[in-house]
């Protein structure tokens, strides 16, 4: 099953004039957007898509709105979906859409749907390093960043669950959608990534107890750790709430900053996440601080020296 | 028990159904929160049982779309503004931490409650793992 990632997140929510300031402030495209909701892309065309809660055409909720209703996985191609069908109509319900988009349902209540990717090539521009020690990779007499430079979604990363019971969630994943683990917090859960893509991982599941069930937040990769530092500083000068980070993670390498959002989840900027082949052993260590990220650091307003001094000191 | 007195503004700039967060101790960031729900004034101190994180998405957005709800934003835990208590989300059946306050020629004045119970160190969260002294 040629699984190549998410091609989009669908989300209830009761404020959808909210949602859209959020999700075009962090970045995204708002397309065919109307008080009913809509879809909002990043540079590939994959999206999140909010609708209003009480939609009749949405999946059943996990809980109150606004909450994640189905997690839309893109396939290679035609024949993908017909394997991905076969197998999980062996005990549970599969449905195709006039869209010829399959919907199903995960092992613990998550709606999941399956389509040919709407994943497109683009262009946006690459990060190079002038790391001592090595040929520099930009050309002489080019600065590496300006003021105005952009800092756009690229493609949507990954989501991260709340689940009763990660062993069953993450086999489920494992033994009938081909998912391979690359790393696991003891005691959380799982880093999975699904066999046509090399990402360290586009689901991470997390034990809780089940009245917490649900999604604990989603993020697309940036272009650079650069672009996660400037997209966010820029997020939270339009007034969005930090809730973790900046920060690097240690499973995965990722760059982080997670906000708070009116999705009823955290939305998070991500870049530079580590690839994997299947000769990859993973690794398992406890969640703790030091092993969630190498560093974190929280931002300020801008100062310099020579100025007033600096707010909040 | 001492207090602090704090005039966070006007009665008549709090509206009903609506929230306003406050940053009596000059942090750069909301630690309390006041709205009027059904007429009734509630203040509130901006920190989620759950995480102790902030609760808002944005200035003074602490409620569901349609004002009958308190919601921390961070994992969509929902709270009763008459009381605080949480009746949806990881931390369901805690509350939120209600603070005193009295009118005052048409203010709202918290009395923030002892003099160190707001102005340690500043840190994102009580819990281990979330514990960031500031560097300075």
């Amino acid at each position: 099953m040629n699984i190549l990632g998410l091609d989009a997140l669908i989300f209830g929510v009761d404020d959808i004039q909210a949602c859209t300031d959020c999700l075009r402030d962090y970045g995204l495209a708002a397309v065919a957007v109307d008080s009913n909701g809509g879809r909002f892309e990043a540079l590939d065309g994959t999206a999140v898509i909010i609708r209003r809660s009480d939609d009749p055409d949405l999946p059943v909720a996990i809980g109150p709105a606004p909450s994640i209703r189905e997690t839309v996985y893109g396939v290679a191609n035609a024949a993908d979906l017909d394997a991905i069908e076969d197998e999980l109509a062996r005990d549970r319900q599969v449905t195709r859409d006039g869209n010829g988009v399959l919907h199903s349902v995960d092992d613990m209540g998550f709606a999941i749907a399956f389509q040919v990717t709407v994943r497109k090539a683009y262009s946006a521009p690459d990060d190079l390093t002038n790391a001592a020690g090595h040929a520099p990779q930009r050309p002489l007499n080019q600065p590496g960043i300006t003021l105005e430079m952009n800092a756009t979604p690229r493609t949507l990363s990954h989501v991260v669950y709340f689940v009763p019971d990660a062993a069953k969630a993450e086999a489920f994943y494992a033994e009938r959608l081909g998912f391979r683990t690359t790393d696991t917090f003891i005691g959380a859960g799982p880093f999975m990534r699904p066999a046509g893509s090399d990402d360290h991982h586009c689901l991470f599941m997390i034990q809780t107890p089940p009245h917490m069930k649900g999604c604990e937040h989603f993020t697309f990769h940036m272009g650079s750790g650069t672009e996660v530092l400037l997209a966010g500083t820029r997020f939270e000068q339009k007034g969005w709430t930090s809730f973790w980070g900046p920060g690097r993670h240690l499973f995965g390498s990722n760059w982080f900053w997670y906000f708070n959002s009116p999705l009823g989840c955290h939305i998070e900027y991500d870049a530079d996440m580590d690839k994997h082949d299947d000769a990859w052993e993973a690794r398992r260590a406890p969640l703790s601080a030091d092993n969630s990220q190498l560093f974190l650091f929280n931002s300020k307003e801008k100062w310099a020296p020579g100025g007033p001094p600096p707010k909040h000191g | 028990m001492s207090h602090s007195d704090f005039f966070l503004c006007r009665m008549d700039e709090l509206a009903e159904g609506q929230a306003r967060g406050f940053d009596p101790l000059q942090r750069g960031k909301d630690s309390v929160f006041a709205l009027v729900h059904e007429g009734q004034v509630r203040v509130y101190r901006n920190s989620c049982p759950h995480l102790d994180v902030r609760l808002e998405y944005r200035k003074d957005r602490f409620l569901s779309a349609d004002a009958q709800l308190i919601v921390c934003y961070a994992h969509g835990a929902q709270f009763l503004p008459s009381t605080g208590e949480c009746v949806y989300g990881p931390c369901l059946g805690q509350r939120l931490d209600a603070l005193p306050w009295r009118l005052e020629e048409g203010w709202l004045v918290l009395e923030m409650p002892g003099s160190t119970a707001l102005s340690g160190p500043v840190e994102v969260s009580r819990l281990a793992i979330h514990r960031i002294p500031t560097r300075d």
